[in-house]
């Protein structure tokens, strides 16, 4: 327990950086409730979404969930999986479109 | 270790670390230097009474046992249903009570039973929590208590998919993979209780299996002993260890259909369910999207395969290279072409759907990922061979059941090819070559490794040996047995016999595949009850068994090198041990044995031309 | 964390320390405990459910050929009686990040060993939860008092009710499962469980303020599903 304990007396952050990215956090939140309170459409309300989307994100796990600190070897372990997700997420859009194309064909133009 | 890092140019170190040889180098203590212990001892909980020691048992090897005991009772139930199935198939209605509704529930329960609640509960729960905790050199599993848990609720797990059998309608029959719509309309056997038990089952396993998950992949990479490297882990553990992540990252797909599917049946919603016209009646689903539920399936199901194929691939390693004296060939390629395997897999699952209607285009993707996830398998039964090649073998049960491992392995890994493939695939899904690929691929091969593996174990678990002639008799009755069930099997898909079909009745196949069908049941019954034998030669063999003392292999792993043997709770006694060494030091030039232990210092090896490991 | 120190072993930073942590003995997350280390794989893990899950309501979504209801009037309350989109949502957005930021200070306090304010940061966390799940139930009340089931929706596709209740209700229990967990160790803290280094309940292992992080971690998790959430479901 030797270990953690010199950890504990040394690993705390100053308070600054939790209110800034607590502060960031509204912000970026109230930001993306302006994307649909304005009503933007199409492209820009999407680029809009994900862009803020990822942003709180990164920020959450960057500093609140301190994996901005964490050495490389646990951020990496975590991180690369999500390579399969993305690959998942890719292939179901075209899947989704395809079957959507598919159910208008047959369904309503009559292949 | 910081020494040996940091002033890795000292003479001494260059000499340690390269081959010695001739009298050069002076014992010396510093070249045994390993860093000390990073973490703090384990406390463990000890059991008092029978209850805690035995039943509610906090201990990973006791755990192991009954991981191993409750997924063998499942395997004889899915073995008993095959043979059912097998006896339709070659004597049609000479068992009055097979139905064609019981067939498809002895097919679907065959199935999920072998691959979830078998295979992958046998690897990585039962060798997984035998070996792991005493290969790494730690005390137990880091959360022990998380790993109970995980046993009972693969119990009860198990005795929900059990009790499937016992309710109205009975289990379900929509085949092990569950497609929606089918599963949860009427007309399909068990529509109603056994889809419901089926799911819930699964849910439970998955539940069970996370917990027990954690405690594998945290036991391996955060409780390693001193000086244990990754890459002083026998294959084995990086085997189950790359299993372990695959199941953690492959079963939340399975629990998400499964919640979908309940949803579906339960509240009808319309998550995988389109609309339906049924005898004239417009069910009340609408606009859900069945293929959906199959890209979850295979998400989670590609990675399953080899959830039960890696730790084979890593046992049969350490096996092999045990019982053929003989380092194993590439270990390091090894290592890497397990972990390419198990990153790939994630990215190879609608190779099972090139059939179902699926957005055509991926056919391209799947084809080329599935067609280069053959590279590193391939490179591992290359090795497997080359590390046979002039190796001074030891011709036992054993390495008997490698080298059937191998074989199957390599005539169900090139089936596996063929069905890569878009255009070839077309022709040959849903028939019978189908079949023979998947059971000699995932089914006799891991099969064979599980059963090499209990020769080769138990002795650890039990301190005796089990009887060699029984075994050479059981190996031959089941390899060959085996071979007669699955090879023709391959024919009968080439000219056309569809798979999963109750009765052939007057169709064409009718001629040529009667007498062939009847042959394959044949050696299906003569190869279960072959294993009578094995349990015969378990069963006396823990009375009557030659006592096998320490470490009767000369193996070099940790676990044989435990102070008590069979390994009593905390596994260590006193002191953990420390690692020096890969566990595959087998007839070192110059060395006094022909095999050097894991703990044996660099300094009692002084003349030997050890490898840096 | 960075400024971890290990006896015989130099921590180095960046992708050389990666492959030397990962290349050595006994550990491969220098410093790491093990309880949080399983908190992140478990998270790991669980980040592939809800991934599962927004992917079917992606699918599901993108292949239904009847109309998406329009979110943002579905989901507007009206003050007065003008309606203001997403209102709602956005004050559960804004409880539910107010309770992670107070979380993140309780984690800051507890590795301090500041065992007053960190009891009083996790009750607001707690608390926070607490509200954000009050608030979840009002919302599904509305909507079904709307006409919304899992299995009907007036406003336009089946589906949206399905996968609106099992989404927002899969992450309302890991939001419960938390609140519980919480108040627990609020009064674990306040109790000096932690400065005791006193055991769990089911464990031998020795207890202390990493407890807290390792919650923290998961109450994060939350919070971040629901920033996925937040965006795909209501604001896409």
């Amino acid at each position: 327990m030797e270990e953690t304990k010199k950890k504990e007396e040394t690993s705390t952050h100053k308070i600054g950086i939790y209110l800034w990215i607590w502060g960031l956090l509204f912000v970026l939140s109230f930001f993306s409730y302006m994307v649909d309170w304005y009503a933007f459409q199409g492209l820009l309300r999407w680029s809009l979404i994900l862009i803020f989307m990822f942003l709180k994100a990164g920020l959450i796990m960057a500093f609140f969930m301190h994996l901005f600190w964490e050495r490389y070897a646990l951020v990496n372990v975590l991180l690369w999986p999500m390579t399969a997700i993305a690959c998942f997420i890719v292939l179901m859009v075209a899947e989704g479109q395809y079957t959507v194309f598919t159910r208008l064909l047959y369904f309503f133009t009559g292949g | 270790m910081s020494d040996e890092y940091n002033q890795q140019n000292t003479p001494l170190e260059a000499q340690s670390s390269e081959t010695m040889s001739g009298s050069s180098g002076t014992p010396s203590k510093d070249i045994d230097y390993v860093r000390p212990a990073e973490i703090p001892e384990q406390d463990l909980y000890h059991g008092h009474s029978f209850i805690t020691k035995w039943v509610f048992c906090q201990d990973a090897k006791i755990i192991g046992v009954q991981y191993f005991l409750t997924a063998v009772f499942t395997g004889v139930v899915g073995l008993i249903l095959s043979w059912l199935m097998r006896l339709q198939l070659g004597y049609p209605e000479l068992v009055p009570f097979i139905t064609a509704e019981h067939y498809y529930q002895f097919v679907t329960m065959h199935g999920m039973i072998m691959v979830v609640y078998f295979l992958t509960a046998l690897f990585l729960g039962g060798f997984g929590n035998y070996l792991i905790p005493l290969m790494v050199g730690a005390r137990d599993m880091v959360f022990p208590y998380v790993n109970m848990i995980s046993f009972w609720m693969f119990f009860i797990a198990v005795c929900v998919l059990m009790a499937s059998f016992f309710v109205p309608g009975g289990p379900t029959g929509a085949g092990w993979t569950l497609y929606p719509p089918q599963a949860i309309l009427p007309g399909t056997p068990g529509a109603n209780m056994g889809i419901i038990l089926m799911l819930i089952s699964l849910s439970l396993f998955v539940i069970g299996f996370t917990m027990g998950g954690l405690n594998y992949i945290i036991t391996i990479l955060q409780a390693r002993t001193r000086g244990m490297t990754l890459m002083r882990m026998p294959l084995t553990i990086w085997g189950i260890f790359t299993a372990t992540a695959l199941a953690m990252l492959a079963f939340p797909a399975l629990l998400v259909s499964c919640i979908m599917m309940t949803l579906d049946k339960l509240l009808e919603t319309s998550f995988f369910m389109p609309s339906i016209l049924q005898a004239g009646e417009v069910l009340s689903y609408e606009g859900g999207s069945p293929v959906l539920f199959q890209h979850l399936f295979w998400f989670f199901g590609h990675p399953e395969v080899y959830i039960v194929a890696l730790p084979a691939f890593g046992i049969v390693s350490d096996l092999i290279s045990v019982h053929a004296r003989k380092n194993i060939f590439g270990y390091r390629m090894m290592v890497w072409a397990i972990v390419g395997i198990g990153g790939l897999s994630f990215f190879v699952w609608a190779h099972h759907m090139y059939v179902s209607g699926m957005n055509p285009w991926f056919g391209f993707f799947f084809a080329t990922t599935t067609l280069i996830i053959a590279v590193p398998t391939a490179l591992k039964v290359y090795n497997w061979i080359i590390t046979l090649f002039k190796a001074n073998i030891r011709m036992n049960t054993v390495m008997l059941f490698c080298l059937g491992f191998i074989v199957t392995f390599v005539n169900g890994g090139i089936t596996g090819i063929f069905l890569g493939n878009v255009a070839v695939d077309i022709p040959l899904s849903d028939t019978y070559f189908v079949i023979a690929h998947f059971h000699m691929v995932m089914g006799i091969a891991p099969l064979m490794v599980i059963m090499g593996a209990v020769y080769h174990w138990f002795p650890l678990v039990t301190g005796r040996m089990l009887s060699e002639k029984l075994g050479k008799w059981h190996f031959w009755f089941t390899f060959l047995g085996a071979y007669s069930i699955y090879f023709p099997m391959h024919y009968l898909g080439f000219i056309g016999v569809p798979r999963r079909y109750f009765e052939m009745y007057d169709s064409p196949y009718v001629t040529s595949a009667v007498g062939m069908n009847e042959f394959i049941t044949l050696a299906a019954l003569i190869v279960g009850f072959s294993q009578l034998i094995f349990i015969y030669n378990i069963v006396t063999s823990l009375k009557i068994g030659k006592p096998a003392g320490k470490n009767p292999w000369k193996a070099n792993s940790l676990e044989w090198l435990t102070p008590d043997v069979p390994p009593t709770h905390g596994n260590w006694g006193e002191k953990l041990p420390v690692i020096y060494r890969w566990p595959y030091d087998f007839n070192v030039p110059g060395a006094k044995e022909d095999y050097i232990t894991q703990t044996t210092p660099p300094s009692e090896v002084i003349n030997a031309e050890v490898e840096k490991t | 964390m960075s400024d971890v120190k290990i006896e015989g072993f130099e921590l180095k930073p960046g992708f050389k320390g990666m492959a030397e942590d990962t290349g050595s003995d006994q550990t491969m997350f220098k410093g790491v405990q093990w309880g949080k280390v399983m908190m992140w794989i478990f998270l790991l893990s669980d980040t592939f459910v809800f991934s599962c899950f927004l992917i079917s309501y992606m699918k599901g979504r993108a292949s239904t050929v009847v109309d998406w209801p329009n979110t943002s009037e579905v989901f507007s309350l009206h003050v007065g009686s003008v309606p203001v989109p997403l209102l709602l949502i956005a004050i559960m957005t804004f409880v539910l990040i107010t309770s992670s930021g107070t979380m993140a200070l309780a984690v800051k306090y507890g590795y301090e060993k500041n065992r007053k304010m960190c009891g009083w940061l996790i009750l607001a966390t707690a608390i926070g939860g607490l509200t954000f799940v009050g608030m979840q139930v009002f919302e599904w009340s509305k909507l079904i008092h709307e006409g919304v089931r899992p299995w009907e929706n007036p406003f336009g596709a089946k589906q949206f009710g399905s996968y609106f209740f099992m989404i927002t209700g899969f992450h309302g229990f890991h939001v419960s499962i938390g609140v519980i967990f919480l108040f627990i160790y609020a009064y674990k803290t306040f109790a000096g469980h932690f400065d005791k280094e006193k055991r769990g309940w089911f464990t031998t292992m020795k207890g202390g303020y990493v407890e807290i992080e390792i919650l923290g971690l998961y109450w994060h998790f939350v919070d971040l599903v629901w920033v996925f959430i937040f965006a795909f479901f209501y604001l896409w």
